[in-house]
C-alpha cells in the first residue's frame, strides 16, 4: 500500500490495544477512540490475524461510539471485510450513528459489500444466520 | 466569537487534531450532532490530503459572520506541489491510489461553500464554510 510513514515523534503512541474478544465462534472488536491513520491500519492487521489465529467464523466491528468515519477509515473497513471474506469469515459492521451513515453517503462512501447492521445483538442474530447458511450449504 | 484555531498538520495525529478542533468549535457555536459529523468528516479529507500530498501545512478554524448569519470556515493552507488539473480532483472517483477518490468531491459535498487556489509548484489554499441553518 502506497502510504508514507510519518516519522515517530516524541511520546507518540503508535500501539493502540483495541481489545478483540471471542464469544464462541464469533469476534467482537469495539472502536472506542478515534483512530490515527497508522493505528488503523494496525487494527485491520490484527484483526486479521486474529481471524487466522482463532479460526473465528465471523467478526463483529461496533463503532457505536464512533462520530467520525472518514475515506480512510472507511476503505479500511471495506478492506477488512473483502480481506476476511477471502479468508472465509464473515464481517458484520454495527452501531453506525445516523450522523455518521449520513456522512458517509453524502461523502460518496456507501461501504459496499460490507455488512451492517443496527446494533450488536442484531449484528450476532445476522452473523448466526450467515454462517448458518454457510454451513448448510457445504453440507 | 471564539479565536480562530490554527492546527499544524504533520503527521497523521494532526489530522484527527485538526477534525477534533472543528468538531469541537462547530459543537460550542451550536451546530446539530449530523452538521459537527460533516465539518470533522470534511476536515478529516483535507488535512489528510496535506498530509499526503504535500507533507505538512496548516488548517485553520474560525467562526465567521455574514449579515446575520454565522458559519465556521476552515482554510486549508500549504505549500505543496500544488494541484495541476482542479476539475479533475472534484471528479468522484478519481484517485492517486491513496485513497477512494472521495476526498476532495466528498468534503465540498459536505461543506456550503467550497473554493481552491492552486498554483502548480507553490501550493495550495482551500476555504470552506459551513453556515448555522
Amino acid at each position: 500500500m502506497a502510504y508514507h510513514i510519518p516519522p515517530n515523534r516524541g511520546g507518540r503512541l503508535d500501539i493502540i490495544n483495541i481489545p478483540i474478544l471471542k464469544i464462541e465462534d464469533f469476534l467482537i472488536a469495539s472502536i472506542q477512540v478515534a483512530l490515527y491513520d497508522m493505528q488503523a491500519i494496525q487494527f485491520k492487521d490484527a484483526v486479521l490475524q486474529k481471524i487466522y489465529d482463532s479460526k473465528a467464523k465471523g467478526v463483529i466491528i461496533d463503532l457505536t461510539a464512533t462520530d467520525v468515519l472518514d475515506s480512510f477509515v472507511g476503505r479500511l473497513i471495506s478492506d477488512i471485510a473483502a480481506m476476511a471474506r477471502l479468508m472465509g469469515t464473515t464481517v458484520v459492521i454495527t452501531g453506525l450513528q445516523p450522523a455518521v451513515a449520513i456522512t458517509l453517503v453524502e461523502l460518496g462512501l456507501e461501504l459496499p459489500g460490507v455488512t451492517t447492521a443496527l446494533n450488536l445483538e442484531k449484528g450476532i442474530a445476522k452473523l448466526r444466520q450467515i454462517t448458518e447458511k454457510n454451513a448448510d450449504g457445504n453440507a | 466569537m471564539a479565536m480562530p484555531k490554527v492546527i499544524n498538520i504533520q503527521s497523521d495525529l494532526d489530522i484527527v487534531a485538526a477534525r477534533m478542533a472543528a468538531r469541537d468549535m462547530a459543537k460550542a457555536m451550536g451546530f446539530g450532532a449530523i452538521d459537527q459529523a460533516r465539518i470533522a468528516t470534511a476536515i478529516s479529507e483535507l488535512s489528510r490530503n496535506i498530509y499526503l500530498y504535500a507533507g505538512e501545512g496548516t488548517v485553520t478554524v474560525s467562526e465567521v459572520q455574514q449579515g446575520i448569519r454565522k458559519g465556521l470556515e476552515v482554510v486549508c493552507d500549504d505549500q505543496g506541489p500544488g494541484i495541476e488539473d482542479i476539475s479533475l480532483v472534484m471528479t468522484d472517483g478519481y484517485t492517486t491510489s491513496k485513497g477512494m477518490g472521495m476526498g476532495m468531491p466528498g468534503a465540498r459535498r459536505l461543506m456550503d461553500d467550497f473554493e481552491i487556489i492552486s498554483i502548480v509548484g507553490e501550493g495550495t489554499k482551500i476555504t470552506c464554510r459551513k453556515w448555522k441553518r
